[in-house]
């Protein structure tokens, strides 16, 4: 799986504002059937580590706060 | 204790979290209540019920949705009536896949409640407890001035399966609003009596092209829906292809020969599924008049259409090999 390398260019972007995976969420990375989620080192915040989705939508939908979007390309809309 | 809680002081210390000052704390401490499944943790969540955030009211109300019973049917019925919407919504939500028929009656009372969502939200989670004593409020609440609730209430009725309510969905079909009098026709598919075919047949009449959808897939379900063969053939020329779509399949359904032709007419439409549907009636019905049409679309561009054209002939041959032997 290819890495990602800026949280900005992968489909699964985290508002770190509103992510309360410091607080010992893991809803949206429990969720994840690709396991592409990962919980910062740094930040103790939710981001995409793997850019590989199938946007299946359950880690926006299920994120208890908001946090996460997933942007489905335009030709899967 | 049986369940993922090992021992009390494993609930004590989620009672802990549950009380933290930054409420992300606490929604998190719920949430891990809410996966436990463990029932103990139920009055644990119910103890937040009137927490001073909304966020982690509408957690609480998400994770009672993990259980079912009784005692989380108290807790969200005082979530149902939360001033927030996002709370109330999300205790609609949870209550709604409950099956214990033992919280109808704590559920019951709120049918009654002045806000049109909270009567809405009662009636949807009373719809899958199957509960006779659901009927009577269900019957009074068609009555309602909000349609949402009128299809919430027809919801009830239709998964109770009682002949008796026949009558009461009968009359919803002169109902102002489109949606109720679709939802009343689809609620009517239980009934295989012919009173239940004659309203679903006039429904095919209807100003609306969902409800005249609805009729024309229902009357396909029901013992009955043959003697409305004709009034079907005449919705193959509606001005919506949905309609004829479910038209098509009602009749293939009760493979009424009559129709082999007008349906063969709508072998040639724009839309493959309609195509598709088209040659699956066509197979169904069998009738070796079928074949020219079937014919037509052997070379379809659509591959789904052009599987059920094969199948189709081979049922008409076959038909046609056991009339020769």
């Amino acid at each position: 799986m290819p890495l990602a390398s800026y949280q900005t260019s992968v489909p699964v972007v985290v508002d770190d504002a509103k992510c309360i995976a410091d607080k010992g969420c893991t809803v949206c990375v429990d969720v994840c059937p690709l396991d592409v989620l990962r919980i910062s080192d740094m930040t103790n915040k939710a981001y995409m580590a793997y850019d590989e989705c199938w946007y299946c939508m359950p880690c926006e939908a299920d994120c208890p706060t908001g946090a996460v979007t997933v942007n489905i390309p335009y030709l899967l809309r | 204790m049986s369940g993922p809680f090992e021992s009390y002081d494993d609930l004590d210390d989620a009672d802990e979290r549950l009380q933290a000052a930054d409420p992300a704390e606490r929604r998190v401490a719920i949430i891990a209540l809410g996966h436990s499944g463990d029932p103990a943790a139920v009055a644990h969540l119910a103890k937040l019920v009137a927490d001073p955030d909304s966020g982690v009211r509408q957690q609480v109300a998400m994770a009672l949705g993990e259980f079912d019973g009784p005692e989380a049917a108290s807790a969200l019925v005082k979530l149902l009536v939360d001033p927030e919407r996002i709370v109330a919504a999300a205790a609609a939500d949870s209550m709604a896949e409950f099956k214990d028929p033992a919280c109808a009656g704590i559920i019951l009372p709120l049918v009654k409640h002045a806000h049109a969502f909270v009567r809405m939200g009662a009636l949807r989670a009373l719809r899958e407890l199957r509960c006779k004593d659901t009927l009577k409020p269900a019957l009074e609440a068609l009555q309602d001035a909000d349609a949402a609730v009128r299809v919430q209430a027809i919801g009830v009725i239709g998964f109770l399966k009682l002949e008796e309510s026949i009558p009461a969905l009968t009359a919803l079909i002169n109902d102002p609003d489109a949606h109720v009098r679709r939802a009343a026709v689809s609620a009517l598919a239980f009934s295989q009596m012919k009173p239940a075919a004659e309203t679903i047949t006039r429904a095919l009449k209807d100003s609306d092209w969902m409800v005249r959808e609805m009729a024309a897939e229902t009357l396909g379900l029901n013992a009955n829906g043959s003697l409305a063969a004709d009034q079907l053939v005449g919705s193959l020329a509606d001005e919506f292809w949905q309609v004829r779509l479910k038209a098509i399949r009602s009749l293939g359904r009760m493979k009424v020969e009559r129709a082999v032709r007008p349906i063969g007419n709508c072998i040639n439409h724009d839309q493959a599924n309609l195509r598709k549907e088209a040659a699956a009636a066509l197979g169904e019905i069998a009738h070796p008049d079928g074949e020219a049409f079937l014919v037509v679309i052997a070379d379809d561009p659509d591959p789904d259409v052009r599987k059920n054209a094969r199948w189709a002939l081979q049922q008409i041959a076959a038909r046609k090999a056991r009339a020769g032997a």
